[in-house]
């Protein structure tokens, strides 16, 4: 029994810690903001030169055959960055969905493109009710000749935009199934839907008869329920390791200004309203932290608990950065709140994900249920 | 990164779990019976594991400590006595104390043969433990010690106590306080108990008047007991980690139980969503505790002294218990507040390390203590603040000039 990290996750922690701090600065952050693709093509070189595009593949598919512990080291840094790019969508979403659910020559087709940075991916996983649960999608794929036709809408799908392959959740005659898609392709309109943070691009995502080829199915028609939980579960750990980053980007600011910031003549971080606020933050990003990594380890170990470590990780974390990143605009005061100052950053960053791959409601409820069985 | 136990651990735990299995007394009717266990598992080789070799303890390792803790808890054994002795005094003796007082003190300790308490707390020193004011004036050969102390845990049972007295209100408080080893069994020593909110009374308040203690009998130097103190406050963490988990899972497993059974509005509690949030959240922060003791007792595995963080893990489990207890009265409603006469389906099955008391109002308010004892969670947040994340202390007037 060993809750701590390996020397080579340490090395990667800091590795991927020292490049986004040279090249995934604030100013390079609120460039993006405004640029149109919105994400650097430099940096995104880099990920893949450095190997984090392939860091979950398998080696013969050109990735280098690591964990989900390995990932979420990778994506904490990300959220303490506020890295803006398709990261998460290509190589959580679009590149362990393949990994989970597709054929050999799937990823043979996908794996190694994403793992050398030329093609991103994605995953259409919402619609207009927001339900989470995969057995709600109401987009249809009808049989037409050799191949299919997709109809329905897709909201909030990240960084569709810059996808090359995108996969769609539909509900074929055998039941729930899912396809690749080519977000450019005839009878997809994509269409930007803009949130609060600053860093990931959402869009809507119109499917009006859309034509994909047979080999577009990933599995069996009507089976794709049990890889599309299995991707949540990832999904949601994966993105509470980049809450987590945020949370944690937001108590170091925090600390940092108490110990500065003087009123009454004293420093503020002398007043107990302060500490106590700040050891409570500290508490909660350590308690995120250990939910983060018993969760990531026990999906790469296939533990027992594998599942309900993932929804206890996502109800968790979804809260406590919350609580967090909140709390830190409060220790702040009025600088917190200005566009010029970088927290809210970080700030936004965290509460773009608190909802999505299930927010701490849904995953309690998960959590009912597997304790009682119904 | 690997959370599985090894091989060598699992093997480990299904030998005590065999062991309890066998040995386990069936009922605990008075302190007799519970010292006969204590000496059992002392003999079996199960307390004071963490002490060296050569004082009567096994030098084992922090996780198998934790096993055998855990192990207790899940098959619900009575909890050992003497908690303070092994878990507080011995190891500051076998720390601070001299050759002598290792030889005389420690091996009783163990079999439970000398009962200890501690005597921190006072009326007027609490959370401001350093304000204390019991004196011991120096006579030569002894001290004599006058004063009062408060929230002596096992005061009533005590052969001897770990005492903390100013020796010099001359120099600024925290310097100068000392440590001392003192016979209970004396004159000047009148413990009363001390009735709680439970109704119990798990504490006593201790009276000292020209109480005696021989010189011999001092640890460490004179002024050192603040330091010495905060040492020993360390010890308490770590080894009971995994065991509280479990505790709570037993509890948070007979309050589903008792979801099932209740009704409200014609369904079952546990079909109530707003109920199954609240139980859900309740779920999901014992995991975390019990990933953090993982994390605890990884740090303790490698020899590395958890220090500060304690304070994280003790401010996280007595505020998480306390939500806990809050959420199992709401669920149990009046059952949840019954003291006797609680029907089989609502009593609450398990020994607590201070006694058989098997009703969830005990448990509740007893939750209420965890939250003040050894450090309220002020001072945890004030430990955090200025020993984790170096924030800035407060200006505080006590640093400065003698207590006189």
């Amino acid at each position: 029994m060993n809750f701590s990290f390996s020397e080579d996750q340490v090395l990667l922690r800091n590795s991927v810690r020292a490049a986004l701090d040279e090249q995934c600065t604030p100013a390079h952050v609120r460039a993006m903001a405004t640029d149109e693709r919105g994400y650097g093509e430099a940096l995104w070189h880099e990920m893949a030169k450095l190997g984090w595009l392939g860091l979950p593949f398998a080696e013969e598919q050109g990735g280098a055959g690591l964990g989900v512990v390995e990932l979420c080291l990778v994506l904490e840094e990300m959220g303490r960055a506020a890295y803006p790019g398709p990261y998460f969508a290509s190589v959580v979403l679009g590149g362990l969905g393949l990994q989970l659910g597709g054929s050999g020559a799937q990823k043979e087709r996908w794996l190694p493109a994403i793992a050398s940075g030329q093609a991103r991916a994605s995953a259409a996983l919402l619609e207009e009710t927001l339900d989470w649960d995969p057995a709600s999608t109401t987009a249809t794929a009808t049989r037409s000749g050799d191949g299919w036709r997709l109809s329905g809408v897709k909201r909030f799908v990240p960084w569709a935009h810059a996808a090359d392959v995108v996969l769609v959740p539909a509900r074929a005659p055998e039941g729930l199934s899912l396809f690749l898609v080519d977000p450019r392709a005839a009878g997809v309109t994509l269409a930007p839907m803009v949130g609060i943070d600053l860093t990931t691009r959402w869009s809507e995502m119109r499917l009006d008869g859309a034509a994909v080829r047979g080999d577009a199915l990933v599995g069996a028609p009507g089976a794709a329920g049990p890889v599309l939980e299995a991707l949540l579960r990832r999904a949601a750990v994966c993105a509470s390791a980049e809450m987590l980053g945020a949370a944690r980007r937001c108590l170091d600011m925090s600390v940092g200004y108490v110990k500065v910031r003087e009123q009454f003549g004293q420093l503020i971080g002398s007043f107990q309203a302060i500490r106590h606020r700040c050891a409570e933050m500290l508490l909660a990003v350590e308690s995120s932290h250990s939910a983060v990594y018993y969760a990531a380890w026990a999906l790469t170990a296939g533990a027992e608990d594998a599942a309900m470590a993932a929804s206890v990780c996502k109800s968790y974390v979804s809260e406590a950065a919350r609580q967090v990143c909140g709390d830190a605009i409060q220790v702040h005061g009025g600088i917190g709140f200005t566009w010029e100052y970088d927290l809210h950053l970080y700030f936004k960053r965290a509460k773009s994900l608190e909802p999505l791959y299930g927010d701490a409601v849904h995953h309690r409820e998960l959590l009912i249920r597997g304790l009682t069985g119904a | 990164m690997d959370l599985n136990y090894t091989a060598e651990d699992v093997a480990f735990r299904k030998h005590v779990r065999t062991w309890l299995e066998q040995n386990m007394p069936r009922q605990i009717r008075n302190l007799d019976d519970r010292k006969a266990w204590h000496r059992k598992l002392y003999e079996a080789g199960y307390l004071g594991m963490g002490w060296p070799k050569e004082y009567g303890g096994q030098g084992a390792r922090p996780m198998e400590q934790a096993i055998v803790a855990d192990e207790m808890a899940r098959a619900g054994a009575p909890a050992p006595t003497n908690g303070l002795g092994v878990g507080i005094v011995g190891p500051t003796i076998v720390v601070h104390g001299t050759d002598a007082q290792k030889r005389r003190y420690l091996r009783k300790i163990l079999t439970a043969e000398e009962m200890w308490c501690q005597l921190y707390s006072e009326p007027n020193a609490g959370s401001d433990l350093a304000a204390l004011r019991t004196a011991a004036e120096d006579k030569g050969d002894h001290f004599l010690v006058n004063g009062q102390k408060i929230w002596t845990s096992g005061g009533a049972i005590a052969d001897w106590g770990l005492l903390l007295a100013r020796t010099d209100p001359t120099v600024p408080k925290h310097k100068g306080i000392s440590c001392f080893l003192m016979n209970m069994r004396q004159p000047g020593v009148d413990v009363r108990p001390l009735k709680q909110i439970t109704g119990s009374s798990e504490f006593c308040e201790v009276f000292m008047t020209n109480a005696r203690v021989e010189k011999e009998n001092t640890i460490g130097r004179l002024g050192e007991g603040w330091g010495i103190a905060q040492t020993t406050l360390g010890y308490e963490r770590g080894g009971r980690a995994l065991a509280r988990i479990t505790t709570y899972a037993s509890q948070y497993n007979q309050l589903l139980n008792a979801a099932r059974r209740l009704k409200r509005n014609g369904r079952p509690i546990l079909d109530d969503a707003v109920t199954r949030q609240k139980l859900g959240r309740i779920w999901a922060d014992l995991e975390v505790e019990r990933y953090g003791a993982l994390r605890v007792l990884t740090q303790l595995e490698r020899g590395e002294h958890p220090g500060a963080s304690g304070s994280i893990t003790k401010l996280s489990y007595s505020e998480f218990e306390k939500r806990f207890m809050e959420l199992a009265e709401e669920i149990l409603g009046p059952y949840g507040q019954l003291t006797d006469g609680v029907p089989a389906e609502f009593r609450l099955e398990v020994d607590t390390a201070i006694g058989d008391h098997g009703t969830w109002a005990y448990a509740f308010l007893w939750s209420r203590a965890g939250t003040i004892y050894a450090g309220s969670s002020e001072i945890q947040k004030n430990v955090i603040g200025e020993r984790i994340l170096g924030l800035p202390k407060e200006t505080r007037a006590d640093r400065v000039g003698g207590t006189r």
